[in-house]
């Protein structure tokens, strides 16, 4: 470590690099850091403001309440943080690359929440002189450790402020290697995080205000970017690379337990509208991540799904109300249906260049909703029951469970969106096996072959033709399954959501964004920007005008600084940012010259 | 009302608004083979551009000879803008980077001005009237109206210029060099980025031309109208044969030719009666992209390019 | 031992107006290596576009082991004859095993289905697949590369991958778009020995080349390509004697061809 650090260089050049941004003596970084953490996490003890008026009652001493709880955990992370950075025995793994960034940035977080809530206080109760003592003791307690963080000598030398600042919060280029563990050790370690992940991600879901959750975002994103830069999410990588099946059935069986930590089924609707999301995300990312194909109609395949379904349900309004259909056929003819459209759609473009894909799918997404709207009767024929679309859908019933109503499991009530939700962990967890067993496959090689240089894929024996129908046809179909279980949530099935773009989830543009937010050709990303996407409207109330605003925005800026995603493929990673800037358009017209470059003799 | 003449004309007017949007959707293409979906929304300013002159600018009551050029120029300005304005800051970083980085970010901008003039433009939210051009005239049997009129000017007008334009112009030569083949254009000494922004902004004036057509004709614009409009004047380039500009003047008209007659006379088919009318026409013309591209992907009057290995 | 692999019979090809091959025969017998030379524009890449399925001859025929080759690259590939790039064509985000195991695509057959459902004949072929694609490797070299991505190799090795990559699909004649391209004179003997040592696992080459050295101590036999024309045809020595050759590549049309320098040598 080098909190001591204050040897000038020999050529006593001014070394402004080797001291912190703030002009205090290195020596107290550490104290503050650790000082402010345990201060700010004590501050949240007394009250912050003398009203309820104020969502989550800050307003009682002697324990934290509402966004209270969140400034607490920064500042205990904080001080964890300064005490593996003191080299604490039994706290060092927190930091194994010994660098600074994580102290600054989970400083930062602290900070962040603490006068958000303070400032949210003062705005939304009208001044100051709302706040108690102990507001601005957690004011000035939380920006303690920042000025601590940054009073920390630089560890690279910076030219300007920017550069610095951008140092601080860099990942160290090597981790040192974890030292070998026992699985058993490394079985609890991923135990621990999914009970982590599972408090943390149903703590979100559970939070009943927008300052809450803003709150809740700024501890978990500057946490996360903290615990990145310290390394440990490398290493966290590598131990499930190395217990692959049991972080997955660990996995599933955090998401399994979801559920049961609720207590109002409101809440699991949440949960399985997420699912139903990020499994559509997921198929999606089939044809965009695997096999490079743009496909910008994809929710029309869930409408298919979930038309089929309705059309099948038993639904009194159904053309076909006579007709019920078991769950399990219900399923496999939409998602049947949604392949022969897959087919129809895929089989004239995927012989062309991928734009003209993109390009029919388009308008194939903005057909469908016209051609459903229109099949009322009147204007068309009598199929879909035009824009009020099929409503009172049936709840499923499978072996004598009914869906609908809420069942007892040992001790705890499931309501309805708990039996869908856990029917949805189903449907995503085989989703997942399907992506994960086919891009680790023939076929899936040569979906990536494809992509990466079709000529080339083509010269190896490959029918390009063949194999990117066979994508694109999996992803509409699983597209459809999962919309006949949405058919079934949300009770009916309507024209409107099933279009390019809306400002409720899901519809395509929210589904490629997820895809491409949370990193194409991943498993876990589509999901994370699944959920992502799908709370952040849903608890920012004010944000919902702007979503789509925000997602347009958002993705012209990922293209172009972090394309990526938030979770990248190792390939992808390498792919965005190792080609070469070409100031001249790509000359090819058919295919896509590979970006090899020579690299000389 | 209803004869075949008067369903013709409508076509062909309607398909030569297609066409003027095509344009600018085929010459991006023909020079960096991108196709810039948020073409439709560069549209959409355009007629938005055109509005604001109108209504902020132009003192109540102001002649319609006089206003209407005033409306061209204010369009103009602003879809080239936005036109030249994402090629700069939206694309040319991505040059060079996988094939669907661009489209995403088409994708993304086209939301993104969707989205700014739905919320930040007063009363976008809703279809807002646009002054209309509404006499009429009849020749002969068919009826139409001065909006018709402007349009069937500024399509001539338009396409006459740019033919002009690229056979003889530095600038129009330039850029069929470019799109032959770039690299030995640009050791031949043209600046390629110049001649991409040309095309970008040639495309937008182009679509704020037939934004404000389209304004003329229908009486009001809305935040949503480029969406369709851009898919259908997609679907005229590739028709035509993308990368040709005439070309995507003759798809749009074929296509507005095409979705007018099927809308008009496809419910007297037995068994289709009830897929006639204005709301099917969408499905029409989609079908007849589908089947384009089934049988001559490389449109009307393209050229089949082979690959080179 | 000279039983023909590829045969091609007057073949002829026209694009619009321009003749670019003009009947040409050409054959490769079993365990021969061939050379193909010619310069610039003569029709070479033509010639090879209509072998490898890319283009179907306006007249003639070529056919593999008395077939007519089918219209379709991946068909050709399938049929048996592999090829490699000018400017090296490897999928270049991949790995350097999986860029072997793409190779085996057409000689294994496991659809969507089996990798579904992942039963013994699946992961027996992924075994045997991923045994032989080792084996290659091994060949080559580049086994202990096995999880580097594509791109990062140097030069010399890409050029030694994407020949393991064809031969993966265990190809009855493998035709080389100039391997020695952008290679050192170290790099490009390597390459002959490389070549040499497929010749011995029981595989035609074809091989096109600007490098008149490298083609002279390859190849058992050479033919000339001039203007769409086969000019001569023969071993090294009656190529390099003929004063048609040295003409063509001397006359004024292709003076500026950098190979020429290294093609009159003797």
């Amino acid at each position: 470590m080098t909190e001591t650090t204050t040897t000038p260089p020999a050529d006593r050049a001014p070394a402004p690099a080797a001291r912190g941004l703030v002009p205090l003596p290195p020596a107290t970084a550490l104290p503050l850091l650790l000082a402010g953490g345990i201060a700010t996490a004590a501050s949240t003890f007394l009250a912050w403001t003398w009203t309820a008026e104020f969502p989550g009652d800050l307003t009682v001493s002697g324990y934290p309440g509402g966004l209270q709880w969140l400034t607490f955990t920064a500042g205990l992370l904080t001080a964890l943080f300064a005490l593996s950075a003191y080299r604490v025995r039994g706290l060092r793994w927190l930091t194994p690359a010994g660098n600074h960034a994580p102290l600054l940035l989970v400083a930062v977080g602290g900070f962040g929440t603490t006068w958000y809530t303070v400032l949210a206080i003062t705005i939304k109760l009208g001044g100051l002189a709302n706040l108690e003592p102990g507001g601005f003791i957690a004011a000035v307690a939380s920006l303690v450790p920042l000025v601590g963080a940054l009073a920390l000598p630089a560890e690279h030398r910076g030219e300007d402020l920017a550069t610095a600042l951008g140092k601080r919060i860099a990942k160290p280029d090597r981790i040192p290697a974890a030292e070998a563990t026992t699985p058993w050790v490394q079985r609890a370690a991923i135990t621990a995080v999914a009970v982590v992940g599972l408090i943390v991600f149903t703590y979100g879901i559970d939070t009943e205000y927008g300052e809450l959750f803003i709150g809740y975002l700024i501890v978990v994103v500057f946490t996360i970017w903290a615990l990145h830069t310290a390394g440990l999410l490398d290493r966290f990588s590598q131990l499930l690379a190395g217990n692959r099946s049991f972080a997955l059935a660990m996995g599933f069986l955090a998401a399994i337990a979801f559920p049961f930590t609720q207590t109002d089924d409101h809440y699991a609707n949440i949960g399985v509208n997420i699912l139903i999301f990020g499994t559509v995300a997921l198929g999606l990312n089939i044809v965009v991540g695997l096999a490079g194909l743009l496909d910008l109609g994809y929710v029309a395949f869930l409408g298919v799904g979930a038309y089929t379904a309705a059309l099948v349900s038993g639904s009194e309004f159904s053309k076909f109300s006579g007709v019920q259909f078991p769950f399990w056929a219900a399923a496999l003819s939409g998602a049947a249906a949604s392949l022969i459209f897959g087919v129809l759609i895929g089989a004239p473009t995927l012989r062309l260049r991928g734009d003209y894909l993109a390009i029919v799918t388009l308008g194939f997404g903005e057909i469908f909703r016209i051609a459903v709207n229109n099949m009322d009767g009147d204007s068309g024929p009598d199929i879909t029951n035009g824009p009020n679309g099929i409503p009172s859908i049936p709840d499923l019933s499978f072996l004598g469970f009914n869906f609908g109503e809420a069942h007892d499991v040992g001790g705890f009530t499931l309501g309805r969106f708990a039996n869908y939700y856990l029917l949805m962990v189903l449907i995503m967890a085989l989703v997942v096996l399907v992506y994960t067993r086919a891009a680790d496959s023939r076929i899936g090689r040569s979906w990536i072959a494809i992509r990466e240089d079709e000529t080339a894929a083509t010269a190896m024996g490959i029918n390009g033709f063949r194999v990117k129908l066979v994508a694109f046809a999996l992803g509409a179909s699983l597209a459809g399954l999962a919309g006949t279980v949405s058919a079934h949530v949300t009770y009916s099935v309507v024209p409107n959501p099933y279009q390019f773009a809306g400002s409720t989830p899901p519809n395509s543009a929210f589904l490629l964004a997820a895809v491409v937010l949370g990193g194409m050709g991943t498993v876990a990303g589509p999901l994370l920007g699944a959920a992502l996407l799908y709370l952040l409207p849903e608890k920012l109330v004010f944000l919902q005008d702007k979503s789509l605003l925000a997602f347009g925005v958002a993705l012209i800026l990922l293209m172009r600084f972090r394309p990526e995603g938030i979770i990248a493929n190792r390939r992808r990673q390498l792919e965005f940012h190792e080609t070469g800037q070409l100031d001249v358009p790509d000359t090819t017209t058919l295919t896509d010259e590979p970006a090899v470059t020579k690299a000389g003799t | 009302m209803n004869t075949l003449p008067q369903q013709l004309a409508n076509g062909l007017l309607l398909g030569s608004m297609y066409g003027l949007i095509a344009i600018g959707y085929t010459m991006v293409y023909g020079i960096v083979q991108l196709i810039n979906f948020a073409h439709g929304e560069i549209f959409m300013t355009g007629a938005f551009g055109a509005l604001t002159v109108y209504l902020y600018i132009l003192p109540d009551g102001t002649n319609m000879l006089v206003a209407v050029p005033l409306m061209l120029i204010g369009g103009a300005i602003v879809a080239v803008l936005i036109a030249v304005g994402a090629e700069r800051f939206a694309y040319r970083p991505l040059r060079g980077a996988p094939r669907l980085a661009p489209l995403i970010t088409a994708i993304g901008l086209s939301l993104a001005l969707q989205e700014v003039v739905r919320n930040f433009y007063p009363g976008a939210d809703r279809a807002r009237a646009f002054p209309g051009l509404d006499a009429t005239h009849d020749i002969g049997s068919v009826t139409i109206k001065d909006a018709d009129i402007f349009l069937i000017l500024a399509a001539i007008v338009c396409m006459s210029g740019l033919a002009w334009f690229v056979r003889k112009s530095r600038t129009g030569r330039a850029m069929q060099a470019t799109a032959q083949d770039p690299d030995t254009a640009q050791l031949m000494g043209i600046d390629t980025n110049r001649i991409i922004v040309v095309a970008f902004a040639i495309g937008g004036f182009f679509a704020a031309v037939a934004a404000v057509a389209y304004g003329l004709k229908y009486g009001n614009v809305d935040y949503r109208m480029g969406f369709l409009m851009g898919l259908k004047a997609f679907t005229a380039a590739v028709l035509g044969g993308i990368g040709n500009i005439y070309g995507a003047m003759l798809g749009g008209i074929v296509l507005g030719i095409a979705e007018t007659l099927a809308s008009a006379y496809i419910d007297e088919i037995p068994g289709m009666q009830q897929l006639g009318g204005q709301s099917w026409a969408n499905v029409w013309a989609f079908c007849l992209l589908i089947l384009v591209l089934l049988f001559r992907p490389q449109g009307l009057l393209g050229e089949r390019v082979a690959d080179r290995a | 031992m000279t039983t023909p692999v590829l045969e091609a019979r007057d073949v002829t090809m026209r694009f619009g107006g321009l003749t670019a091959v003009r009947s040409v025969d050409f054959t490769v017998n079993s365990g021969e290596i061939v050379g193909l030379i010619g310069p610039n524009g003569a029709g070479k890449t033509t010639f090879f576009n209509c072998l490898t399925g890319l283009y179907v001859p306006t007249e003639g025929t070529v056919s593999y082991q008395g077939t007519v080759l089918p219209p379709k690259p991946h068909l050709v590939t399938k049929a048996g004859i592999a090829r490699t790039f000018q400017n090296i064509r490897l999928f270049a985000n991949m790995t350097v095993l999986e860029n072997v195991l793409v190779g085996r695509h057409t000689r294994t057959k496991e659809g969507l289905w089996s990798a579904l459902l992942r039963g013994p004949g699946f992961k027996k072929a992924e075994r045997d697949s991923e045994e032989r694609a080792m084996e290659l490797l091994e060949f080559i070299g580049l086994a202990h590369k096995r999880d580097h991505l594509a791109r990062n190799l140097p030069y010399g090795e890409q050029r030694k991958l994407e020949i393991a990559r064809a031969l993966a699909s265990e190809p009855g004649l493998l035709l080389l778009d100039e391997p020695t391209a952008g290679m050192n004179p170290q790099e490009t003997r390597t390459t002959e020995e490389l070549v040499f040592a497929i010749r011995d696992r029981g595989v035609a080459v074809l091989v096109i080349e600007h490098d008149m050295r490298f083609i002279f101590n390859l190849c058992d036999r050479v033919a000339v390509l001039v203007q769409g024309e086969k000019l001569v045809e023969g071993t090294s020595d009656v190529v390099q004697a003929d004063e048609r050759v040295v003409a063509a590549y001397l006359g004024e049309p292709f003076e500026g061809d950098p190979s020429t320098t290294k093609g009159e040598v003797q």
